[in-house]
């Protein structure tokens, strides 16, 4: 295992991207990629319609779901080969039982672009919750226990010295709703969906996680474990089309040194936001721009921080080590 | 008290069930009421109890209901209608407490009446375990236990085997002999009707005429199995009713 | 031949003799309740067996023993009854409400024409929407604590009781209805005495069904802003794949459907007694 700092990571850049480019053997080899209606997965989007995988040698099909979870467990199942989610108890537990392996990196918490949101509902906000400090017995919304909003609540909570009433409702929509009507009093999240319930004074922002999780792995790419170690070829692959997607978008919507914003805006409406015209679409879509890992670079210590919390919690078994979770054969490991 | 049923007519809808009907049931008599089958008997007795409204005519009451009645007309049901959920006892009171009668008063009646059904040992048993003859007896027992003036009797013993049926007829018999009541008895089987009635009022089959009413004279308690007299009287009635039966039993139903 | 002939007929004994084929039988359950517990020992074992040898993955099925385990250490860590406590109280709580209230409908619907008028396609239209679908509705309207979780309880076992209790009561024989005017007893009378009583079967068969898709919806009341109860543990254990937490949990809700059942089976010996 080869360990890179940041500044180390971007001076071997083009190396690295010059050795994963190598041509894959495969020949439009199907595969099945999972993904969620979300910007946060522009990059399986963007590879998908420019044909990075095609020119990979692969046959992309997406295959879309509700929530991180599920996708977790059709990985597992094997009835999709890679996937793009956040770290959860589920994903742990299933690499605990040799079914899954993470093998890179991908939305990324970086000081200096917006991140995830720390957001308040208005009775509560009005109740005096104007920062997380104040969130001292309040009511704060996670999915399911052992999710990223779980991790980020609290940490926040920690670093804070804050408890916090953590209440599941399942999925995101319901979270939502919950928040608005004022059943919970904070949530954390991406800053598109942030902005828009802000934007319509549905609940107030007051913090952002990258003040708690500076360099938070929010997401990670990951397969089967089977893939990851016999499969390499395919995997290599992957990462050689879905890293030239991510380059994309990074350098249009988050560096803005490319100008096909719009273009690869219209790419991904097709997949995000897809209910709403393209005009109300687009500005939400470039709101909740954030850094996609580049090459897929992996930051090991926020990974590590997240597995060490699971097991604190008593979410995940306490004996699951990082090599179990983390195959790092395949991208730059960050260790800071 | 007397019953009369006067110039009773009735529709179904445009078809014609029963035709001017008048039959008198004087007190003290068992008048037995026969015919094919859906000649309307069964309606005429829904109308004698108030259950039922003729299209036109009237039923009379002629006199004032005996002493301690606590419903005139009552009922004695084909298929004894007892609830399943109360014992032989319970089943009786079902019919007192409704009138306030509770405690002592009301185990006396039951009592009593138990003891003439021949029930008193069973007084605490369920519906399911008697036999169809001891459920009918519970069905009569409740029907004395409100001392009606005119008991109206709808084919209380079809629904039992045929010894069955002679034992209750000889039950009936002697009920009547210690104390007798009055009652409107409809059944298909002759064999009942001349055992057990005074008067026997044959009806035609729809629409239900009088064809005849045939008074039988013999005292109930001298009347037997396979009494000569009966016989009789029980053939001529057969005769009355033999062709009526057959045309009746071909009709295609269409009520 | 004629009729006296008949004791000089022989029998055909000679020619050929064979014993009449026994061709009756079966189609009659008979109490054979260990085979139950066989078939249940059975599978577990098989599972054990499965599990330890690595034939089945520990992706697939928890091992049986370590899932006994984990309800052992629920209930040793106490945290058993900090999950029942909640959940059973939601589930007496909802259920007595839906019931109750779906038994009164039922009765009503059963006995009044215009109530039956208004309110059967209603329940015609209420009976087939998914419960869950409304929760978050319920939220706003009861708030995310218990009040949502005993309406989503109450509502589902409502529809089921009342339709149950409304064809119970239709299904009450008429003619002791009949008999009971025909002995001048009053309306309310005929109702308690002769109709409730008699839609009892029904409604307890219905109460059955009833209390069965309460248990199933406590799982789904628990989905929104419950941190305590068997549904929330189930649900937490689900979205962390902890397969052992996920079928000692179920194994709880299993038990508790099965002692609702036993209870219900108790009630109707008890007052179905007289049934045939």
């Amino acid at each position: 295992m080869v360990l890179f700092n940041r500044r180390q990571t971007l001076g071997l850049m083009g190396a690295a991207a010059a050795s994963l480019a190598t041509p894959a053997i495969a020949q439009n080899k199907k595969i099945v990629v999972g993904a969620l209606n979300l910007a946060s997965h522009s990059g399986s989007f963007i590879a998908l319609e420019r044909g990075y995988f095609a020119d990979a040698g692969l046959d992309v099909e997406l295959k879309f779901f509700q929530a991180a979870q599920p996708m977790a467990v059709a990985i597992a199942s094997g009835d999709v080969d890679f996937g793009v989610t956040a770290i959860t108890g589920g994903l742990i537990s299933l690499a605990d039982k040799g079914a899954v392996k993470v093998f890179g990196g991908a939305l990324t918490e970086e000081p200096g672009i917006e991140g995830q949101k720390i957001l308040a509902s208005n009775a509560a906000f009005d109740a005096g919750v104007k920062t997380p400090k104040d969130m001292d017995g309040k009511r704060f919304g996670v999915t399911t226990a052992g999710s990223s909003f779980h991790y980020m609540g609290s940490k926040v909570a920690e670093k804070e010295g804050v408890k916090l009433e953590f209440v599941p409702l399942q999925k995101v929509g319901a979270v939502i709703g919950a928040l608005k009507s004022g059943q919970i009093d904070a949530w954390s999240i991406v800053p598109n969906i942030a902005g828009g319930l802000t934007g319509a004074d549905a609940a107030h922002e007051i913090g952002i996680i990258a003040d708690y999780l500076p360099n938070y792995q929010v997401t990670t790419l990951f397969t089967s474990a089977k893939n990851a170690s016999d499969r390499r070829e395919e995997t290599k692959a992957f990462l050689t089309g879905y890293n030239r997607g991510a380059a994309d978008y990074n350098a249009a919507m988050v560096d803005k040194t490319a100008d096909d914003a719009d273009a690869l805006v219209e790419i991904i409406h097709k997949y995000v936001y897809s209910d709403q015209p393209i005009e109300t679409a687009s500005a939400s879509i470039k709101a909740g721009s954030m850094r996609l890992s580049k090459n897929a670079a992996l930051n090991l210590a926020s990974v590590r921080d997240q597995l060490s919390w699971f097991q604190s919690e008593d979410l995940v078994d306490k004996s699951i080590s990082i090599e179990t979770l983390v195959d790092t054969s395949y991208v730059d490991i960050i260790e800071n | 008290m007397d019953i009369r049923l006067d110039a009773i007519n009735h529709f179904y809808g445009k078809t014609e069930i029963l035709k001017d009907i008048t039959i008198d049931i004087p007190s003290g008599k068992i008048v037995c009421l026969v015919g094919p089958s859906g000649c309307g008997k069964s309606t005429l007795l829904r109308f004698a109890g108030g259950l039922e409204k003729p299209t036109s005519g009237r039923v009379l009451q002629l006199g004032e209901p005996p002493e301690g009645c606590l419903n005139t007309l009552t009922y004695v049901f084909q298929d004894f209608a007892l609830l399943p959920w109360r014992s032989v006892r319970g089943n009786i009171s079902l019919v007192l407490e409704d009138h306030g009668i509770r405690g002592t008063k009301a185990d006396a009646i039951i009592t009593d009446v138990l003891a003439r059904t021949r029930l008193t040992d069973f007084d605490k048993a369920l519906p399911k375990q008697l036999s169809g003859g001891m459920k009918q007896r519970v069905a009569i027992a409740r029907a004395l236990a409100v001392n009606p003036a005119v008991l109206l009797m709808d084919e209380p013993l079809s629904a039992l085997d045929s010894q069955t049926r002679e034992l209750l007829m000889d039950d009936l018999v002697t009920l009547w002999t210690r104390t007798p009541f009055t009652a409107l008895y409809v059944t298909h089987n002759l064999a009942e009707a001349v055992r057990l009635g005074h008067r026997v009022v044959v009806l035609s089959r729809r629409p239900g005429r009088i064809r005849e009413i045939v008074e039988i004279d013999k005292p109930l308690a001298e009347r037997g199995y396979a009494d000569a007299d009966l016989e009789i009287i029980q053939k001529h009635l057969w005769d009355l009713m033999r062709d009526e039966a057959r045309a009746a039993e071909e009709e295609l139903i269409d009520v | 031949m004629s009729d006296t002939a008949f004791a000089n007929t022989p029998l055909a004994e000679e020619t050929r003799q064979s014993e009449v084929r026994f061709r009756g039988g079966g189609f009659a359950p008979r109490n054979r309740r260990w085979v139950g517990f066989v078939v249940f020992a059975v599978l577990i074992g098989l599972a054990e067996i499965g599990t330890r040898t690595g034939f089945i993955s520990n992706l697939t099925l928890p091992r049986p023993s370590d899932v006994l385990e984990t309800i052992v250490q629920l209930y040793q860590s106490g945290l058993l009854f900090k999950h029942l406590v909640p959940s059973l109280t939601r589930l007496v709580v909802g259920a007595a409400l839906g019931a109750s209230i779906g038994i009164s409908v039922g009765v009503m619907v059963g006995l009044f024409s215009y109530v039956r008028a208004g309110l059967v396609p209603l329940l015609a239209a209420l009976f087939p929407i998914p419960k869950i679908a409304l929760l978050p509705l319920f939220v706003i309207w009861f708030g995310i604590d218990e009040g949502s979780k005993y309406a989503l309880i109450a509502f589902g076992t409502f529809t089921p009781t009342a339709v149950a209790t409304y064809s119970a009561v239709d299904n009450v024989d008429r003619s002791l209805i009949r008999m009971g005017q025909s002995f001048g007893l009053s309306w309310f009378s005929i109702v308690r005495k002769i109709v409730l009583p008699g839609a009892m079967p029904g409604i307890l068969s219905g109460l059955r069904i009833s209390l069965a898709i309460a248990i199933i919806l406590l799982v789904a009341a628990e989905m929104l802003g419950a941190q305590y109860g068997i549904g929330a543990y189930i649900l937490e254990a689900g979205s962390l794949y902890d397969l052992e937490r996920l079928f000692a949990g179920v194994v709880i809700l299993s038990l508790l459907g099965v002692l609702v059942s036993t209870v219900i089976g108790i009630i109707e010996r008890r007052l179905l007694g007289w049934r045939t």
